[in-house]
């Protein structure tokens, strides 16, 4: 069993000092928004939420990319956890742009570009892994989860145009305000900047964590332990 | 355009170094082989030895995990080229149910892009001995006469490679003395055969090389004439006879 | 020259191969229309639609079976070449395997093509709208061309797994709805009366779906048939 990195204990104190310090910074330091109130605050872990699942998303078609280059099972071990973690991120961008939707827009869900491709991201996270379960060798999983991974990414940028392109056709009349734009003060900026940045690292954790998980899998499966 | 390495004339099966791996076993582990013009090699082993798994990658239909492997003078890496030298007949017909014996080797004479397919195909057809049943589709077909249809398919292109996996199955006494026979006819200084067979009795009057496959490496691989030298392959021979 | 005469002259015999199978055994196309038109049926029922129907509904409808027969004519093509292992012959042509992905994206997209031929003028009949337009021929080959191109591609993915015909939806849908979203859009435009240059937009995003696909159909398929 691989022992842990010292670079990986030091990510998780990092990150264990760095995730409430933001939401300290996020429930304290920042002001009340004006028209939203209180729940506007979930603004600053929704937005980076979904930065975490793109970037995820990214993460794993390029490590999928490295796999069918370099044919090393442990880019399929990144590749396959930067999928899962950021499954889990964009339902949390899901879930927290939902609850931030329902008082201000008196509606738990809108069509609107952003959300639905994180929505539709999700779907085509989830078939990565149905793909997977419905393979039989490790070889063969990690050869078409990169493929479906890298042709996936391509395609959501896309997606997200299209959406965009057809909303302005066909716009979204929603209850009160706009599209929830607020402009921000220099404190706002500071913890939104800080709350991505802390997300980055906190995925980077995560993904690390679940990585060795899929060698330890990984090396269970060859001594013939697993399945 | 990549260039052939070697001259025209040398059809020889080179493998060197090959590995394969499944499930995170190794079937083939550091495997060399070599297969020279006029040469008919059978390939013994038990059953899941790795026999259609080395035959599968040097037919390019596998792809090894390391190693090289050369036939006629073009590697693997070469694709098209490289293909058009081999001939295989695996475990299955290739075949499409619904179309008949005419329509299925035209299809691949076509693919080869070979000239007059129209008569090869007529030919190959005859020589095997299915004409009366040309044209009714490859469904109706029982197993050994797919299986002749099959070994026309492998030989149509006249390639220099032939790579044939248990040929003998499904064959009824006949068809057995044909393919013997055809065989025979094949041995050729221009063509190098490799046969795998878990039970080589019949093939050894016709072989020039035995080769042993076990844990994953060619573990002997003598002339027919010099079997004696291997008192243990002997043996697991006259076992599985 | 000669390599792009047998390449293109492997890729035409693959696609002929196809349509010889098709006429001979007449397995795919019958089951495709009926399926097209029991989906026009069942929705016509499901959301209570008439005659005089709006134009975004109909053009809606019409993609929608026009992907659900396209995907059975998918799932078809690819099961054919598992009968008796088929495939492997393709794999050991003299050519680059690009070629068999270009051959059978051509035949599924002629199948579909057919259907549609059939769907137009019935759904002119049904809802009393004129679909036969030059427009709308147009945005059908875009859109239908992208749809057979990236459901050849993941066909290929999902016949190599145990579930094989059941996971090329989940596969395909979500990777291929900026494609029906856009189809969808245009044709609605078309039959609406929106001149050709409006719908620019759409019929770019078609377009390069198109080129993305077929590229991604040139880099990936080899690797996706390998062992």
């Amino acid at each position: 069993m691989p022992k842990k990195p010292l670079l990986l204990t030091i990510l998780d104190i990092l990150t264990l000092i760095l995730v409430p310090a933001a939401l300290g910074l996020i429930l304290i330091y920042t002001p009340v928004e004006v028209n939203m109130g209180p729940v506007q605050k979930v603004f600053y872990f929704h937005v980076a939420s979904a930065w975490g699942g793109m970037l995820s998303f990214v993460v794993a078609a390029v490590t999928g990319a490295l796999y069918l280059l370099r044919r090393e099972l442990k880019w399929d071990w990144l590749s396959q956890a930067a999928v899962e973690v950021g499954l889990v991120f964009g339902l949390t961008a899901i879930l927290s742009g939902m609850i931030w939707a329902q008082p201000i827009w008196n509606t738990w869900w809108v069509w609107e570009p952003r959300l639905t491709t994180t929505a539709i991201m999700e779907l085509i996270y989830l078939a990565y892994f149905i793909l997977r379960g419905a393979l039989s060798t490790p070889e063969s999983k990690a050869r078409l989860g990169a493929v479906f991974a890298i042709i996936s990414v391509i395609t959501v940028p896309i997606t997200f145009f299209s959406i965009r392109l057809y909303r302005t056709i066909h716009p979204v009349v929603i209850a009160a305000g706009s599209d929830a734009a607020f402009s921000m003060s220099p404190r706002m900026q500071t913890a939104f900047f800080t709350s991505l940045g802390v997300f980055t690292i906190l995925l980077a954790d995560l993904v690390w964590h679940r990585t060795r998980l899929a060698q330890l899998q990984s090396e269970l499966e060859q001594k013939g332990l697993a399945s | 355009m990549k260039n052939k390495i070697d001259s025209p004339a040398s059809a020889r099966i080179e493998v060197r170094g090959l590995s394969k791996r499944y499930h995170y076993q190794p079937v083939l582990d550091g495997l060399d082989l070599t297969v020279n013009g006029g040469e008919l090699c059978v390939l013994v082993g038990a059953n899941g030895a790795g026999k259609t798994t080395l035959l599968r990658i040097v037919a390019s239909l596998v792809r090894p995990d390391a190693g090289e492997v050369f036939a006629g003078g073009y590697t693997l890496a070469h694709g098209g080229p490289y293909r058009r030298q081999i001939g295989y007949l695996g475990h299955q017909s290739l075949f499409y149910s619904d179309l008949n014996a005419v329509e299925n080797l035209t299809h691949y004479a076509r693919l080869y892009h070979l000239a007059d397919s129209a008569d090869r195909v007529t030919q190959s057809i005859q020589l095997v001995g299915l004409s009366a049943h040309r044209t009714k589709p490859v469904r109706t077909y029982s197993r050994g006469m797919q299986q002749r249809l099959a070994i026309a398919r492998s030989l149509l292109h006249d390639p220099e490679v032939l790579l044939l996996d248990e040929p003998y199955t499904g064959l009824d006494p006949e068809a057995a003395r044909f393919l013997d026979e055809r065989l025979r006819q094949l041995r050729a200084p221009n063509r190098a055969i490799l046969i795998a067979a878990h039970r080589p009795q019949g093939l050894l009057s016709i072989a020039s090389h035995v080769a042993w496959l076990r844990e994953g490496r060619i573990a002997q691989h003598l002339p027919v004439t010099r079997l004696g030298e291997d008192p243990a392959l002997s043996a697991y021979l006259k076992e599985t006879a | 020259m000669n390599g792009l005469r047998r390449y293109l002259s492997a890729v035409w015999q693959v696609f002929r191969k196809d349509i010889q199978v098709e006429v001979r055994g007449r397995q795919g196309l019958p089951v495709m229309l009926v399926f097209a038109l029991l989906v026009v049926f069942l929705f016509n029922f499901a959301l209570q639609l008439s005659p005089g129907l709006q134009a975004g509904l109909t053009a809606g409808l019409l993609w929608v079976s026009l992907a659900f027969a396209s995907t059975l004519g998918l799932n078809r093509s690819v099961s054919l070449e598992g009968e008796n292992n088929a495939l492997d012959g393709l794999l050991l042509a003299p050519v680059d395997r690009s070629a068999i992905f270009f051959g059978k994206t051509l035949s599924n997209l002629v199948f579909t093509l057919l259907v549609a031929l059939v769907l137009l003028p019935v759904f002119s009949l049904f809802y009393d709208l004129n679909l036969l337009r030059p427009g709308l021929f147009l945005v059908v080959l875009l859109g239908q061309g992208a749809y057979t191109s990236l459901g050849t591609l993941l066909a290929a993915l999902s016949i190599q797994t145990r579930t094989r015909d059941v996971l090329l939806p989940v596969l395909l849908y979500p990777l291929a709805l900026p494609v029906l979203i856009a189809a969808v859009e245009a044709s609605r435009g078309i039959l609406a009366g929106t001149p050709l240059g409006d719908l620019r937009s759409w019929l770019f995003l078609l377009a390069a779906c198109n080129v993305l696909f077929l590229a991604a159909g040139l880099m990936f398929f080899e690797t996706i048939l390998e062992e």
